[in-house]
């Protein structure tokens, strides 16, 4: 039996389009999980109604759609000899990887705790800082790895909803929630709503929740930090170094093209990563993984030249919504959220989209009325999506300037 | 014998009196009993003949990384998030003809240890285990804080099924490690069968995890799997792994197999309860290898069996009698602490096991590496050994 490409498709060409089931399961974790969720089941989830021997355009789990680079490809191929062989006796070792990192940030290896993507690090931040009495604090909407662990372990949750009209994480309207909260999750630049807060703003509100609750951790997620381009955010990883309580958590899923690698990692101060490797699974993460990562850390023009392809994709996409009247926030990240709520909801929409072969974001209540994800793909794929954007929704701009065209 | 917790974990090596996080950090690490943040890190150099994580010291074989090398070389990329959940999960219900609602994908092993654990384990329904074995779920059961029972082993350091069957009342899960790792020996499928009946009958809200990590190195004649245990019985779940016999350690690919209603309750504390948790490389290579007839783990259990049948003969030759060892390890009363020994290989270039409490003054568990290793491995053994009753003399 041959491995179908499917599971492993991403750069191929290769249409999945006679078997829409499994293409339909390629949608990423948070979606499934959601959907699983929602509708009570296990798998399969959604199918939308692919038309027969059409090529899908995947633009709904804010991957990379070019994956990892050469180097990190030579590296994987190059771990053959070792699949034999665990983590922590292979070259590089996963140690190896800590170690990097940590130098990265200037820390140390006990900085530094290594995840099955930045999943398996969410979780155990809940884990390791919540209890039945100690709730979790995050943004509505917000990605919802920490929210359903929390459920999950039937903990309490405390929400507040993301600012009006920029839809940025509202610090200010987290604050009054922290006293005596195990776990703040900030998801910073947001998922789902592609926007971003200050290094001001971040540093100001972590001496906040320290003073008001010194003893609450915080989970500064910053999956997407590669592709800001707003000079006024920073990293919070300085912050993590020196801050107790306080983690920040990237992966190689974005802008490092490995979402199917599943590496992650989580910075902060040594007893704090203590706590998180307590819960780490040994031996956690694939060695081919690590050798990419690796090698991919050391390649940061790589990760540049990505961010820079990304930004002209954005600004293409988000200008060919805006001509249409559809305003998006003010996206720094590798996906737009955009207000489409004037001619349809994210399901018509996505429903729409996917008949016409483009698979766009899944519903982020309380926002499902009004706003769609749409992650964005190459130029060329987002050439052809806005193309099927112009015939779904209709154009709602006031002045007539913008119709026949 | 019921040991306290406390006991146990003293015992199973998990370092009691420690601040809890960092005495469960070292567990399970096969190779080194690392502090957390060892400043000299032990990378395999180049050379070294590494016996001492029971790994496969052959590989997945050349069809699994051809299939492998051809998607890469193919152009794909690994950029998505997996999709092949299905695909893995169809080749084991074919391997073993069982239902996608029989099986549960993880990231290696561990997390059906830990869901299993989570799930079944409570303040008052302890975890139950041999001493020594596996550390996982016991290590796992005091990270959430749920009590851990030891049984000793028999004499012969196999599974003691009557003190284990009497240990195991009341108990919300039974880990059982059969083969039992570190100390390599198997208790037979019929025995097996009877004890988990009886224990059914005694105590019929109790779980029993087999762990059959090892399953298809044994050569006992009576050796049968329990998969078509856990089908019928919602108190018997199997783990397996494609890290041994299959040799993809580095590719974390495990899965468990059971009733539905208890593959659903382990189904949320499983990352792979969604697709994209699992890495592709695991889920493509696996779903290849476990398609493959029998004839590739027939031929690894040969090839081990040619290479323990060395190494049984050498140290048996010495008077140092190795357990009855139906794994890819062995476990041998070398009379002379483990980390001495182990000292002294790695200077001399083979790395063996960390120390099994309370066994460690006596016995050293060493992986079986190729039989070319393997020969070069007894060479260093018999200056070892020689070294130190020259010195006891």
């Amino acid at each position: 039996m041959s491995v179908s490409r499917r599971g492993f498709l991403q750069g191929l060409g290769v249409a999945p389009s006679a078997r829409a089931s499994a293409f339909i399961a390629a949608r990423g974790h948070e979606e499934w999980v959601a959907e699983a969720q929602q509708q009570g089941r296990q798998g399969g989830g959604m199918r939308p109604n692919l038309p027969p021997g059409v090529q899908a355009i995947r633009i709904s789990s804010n991957e990379n759609p070019l994956g990892p680079g050469k180097a990190a490809i030579d590296a994987i191929l190059g771990k053959f000899p070792e699949a034999n062989r665990y983590p922590f006796n292979s070259t590089p070792l996963d140690a190896d990887l800590e170690i990097l990192i940590a130098r990265l940030y200037g820390g140390k290896r006990e900085n530094v705790v290594l995840g099955v993507g930045s999943q398996e690090l969410l979780k155990n931040a809940v884990r390791v800082f919540m209890s039945p009495a100690r709730h979790l604090v995050e943004a509505s909407p917000t990605y919802g790895n920490c929210n359903q662990q929390a459920k999950l372990q039937a903990w309490p949750i405390k929400t507040a909803p993301v600012a009006d009209g920029t839809l940025r994480t509202d610090l200010g309207a987290l604050l009054p929630h922290v006293k005596g909260a195990g776990l703040v999750y900030l998801c910073n630049p947001n998922n789902p709503t592609a926007t971003i807060n200050s290094a001001s703003e971040i540093s100001d509100f972590v001496a906040e929740v320290r003073r008001a609750s010194p003893t609450t951790a915080m989970l500064i997620d910053e999956a997407y930090c590669d592709y800001v381009t707003d000079p006024s955010f920073q990293t919070a990883m300085p912050l993590a170094l020196s801050t107790p309580n306080v983690l920040v958590a990237r992966t190689f899923s974005k802008a490092y093209g490995m979402a199917g690698v599943r590496i992650g990692y989580a910075v902060g101060e040594p007893a704090t990563i203590r706590k998180m490797s307590a819960y780490r699974m040994p031996y956690n993460v694939n060695t081919f993984g690590v050798a990419a990562a690796v090698v991919s850390l050391k390649d940061p023009a790589h990760i540049k030249e990505e961010s820079a392809r990304n930004k002209g994709v954005r600004e293409f996409t988000i200008k060919a919504l805006a001509d249409l009247g559809y305003k998006s926030t003010d996206s720094q990240t590798n996906f737009i959220f955009t207000d489409i709520g004037r001619t349809m909801t994210a399901a018509q929409f996505r429903d729409a989209c996917a008949a016409k072969g483009v698979m766009v974001g899944r519903d982020f209540p309380p926002l499902e009325k009004q706003w769609a994800r749409i992650s964005l793909g190459t130029m060329d794929e987002m050439q052809k999506a806005t193309e099927v954007f112009r015939s779904v929704l209709k154009p709602v701009t006031s002045t007539s300037s913008g119709k026949g065209r | 014998m019921a040991l306290s917790r406390r006991q146990f974990v003293r015992t199973a090596g998990i370092g009691a009196g420690a601040a809890l996080t960092s005495s469960v950090w070292g567990r399970g690490r096969e190779n080194r009993v690392w502090s957390p943040f060892e400043a000299e890190l032990q990378a395999v150099d180049r050379g070294v003949i590494c016996i001492a994580s029971n790994e496969n010291p052959v590989g997945p074989g050349k069809k699994v990384l051809d299939s492998l090398r051809g998607l890469l070389e193919g152009g794909a990329r690994p950029g998505r998030y997996s999709n092949q959940t299905a695909e893995l999960t169809g080749a084991i219900c074919a391997h073993f003809k069982v239902k996608p609602e029989n099986v549960l994908l993880s990231e290696g092993s561990t997390e059906i240890l830990r869901a299993a654990t989570q799930v079944f384990t409570a303040r008052t329904k302890p975890l139950v285990g041999t001493i020594p074995t596996y550390e996982e779920c016991a290590g796992y059961a005091e990270l959430i804080g749920n009590p851990v029972r030891g049984v000793k082993l028999s004499s012969e350091f196999k599974i003691d099924l009557d003190p284990f069957l009497a240990a195991s009342k009341g108990a919300g899960l039974v880990f059982y490690c059969n083969p039992n790792n570190p100390t390599a020996t198997y208790v037979g499928a019929s025995a097996t069968r009877d004890f988990l009946s009886k224990l059914h009958s005694a105590s019929p809200e109790t779980t029993v995890l087999v762990d059959e990590a090892y399953f298809d190195y044994v050569t006992d004649p009576d050796h049968e799997t329990h998969v078509p245990i856990a089908l019928e019985n919602p108190r018997v779940i199997v783990a397996r792994t494609f890290s041994k016999a299959y040799g993809m350690a580095g590719l974390r690919q495990g899965y468990a197999i059971g009733h539905p209603d208890t593959i659903k309750k382990m189904r949320p504390w499983v990352g792979s309860s969604g697709t994209g948790s699992l890495n592709v490389f695991g889920l493509a290579a696996a779903t290849v290898a476990i398609a493959q007839d029998n004839t590739f783990t027939t031929n690894e259990r040969n090839r081990n069996k040619a290479v323990r049948d060395m190494v049984t003969k050498w140290f048996s030759e010495r008077g140092m009698k190795p357990t009855d060892c139906q794994a890819n390890f062995m476990f041998v009363n070398i009379g002379t602490p483990a980390k001495a020994f182990r000292e002294a290989c790695r200077a001399r270039g083979v790395m063996v096991a960390r120390d099994f409490p309370p066994f460690e003054k006596t016995h050293a568990r060493i992986s079986l590496g190729t039989m070319e290793e393997m020969t070069k491995a007894v060479q260093v053994f018999g200056e070892v050994l020689a070294k130190k009753s020259t010195a006891a003399a």
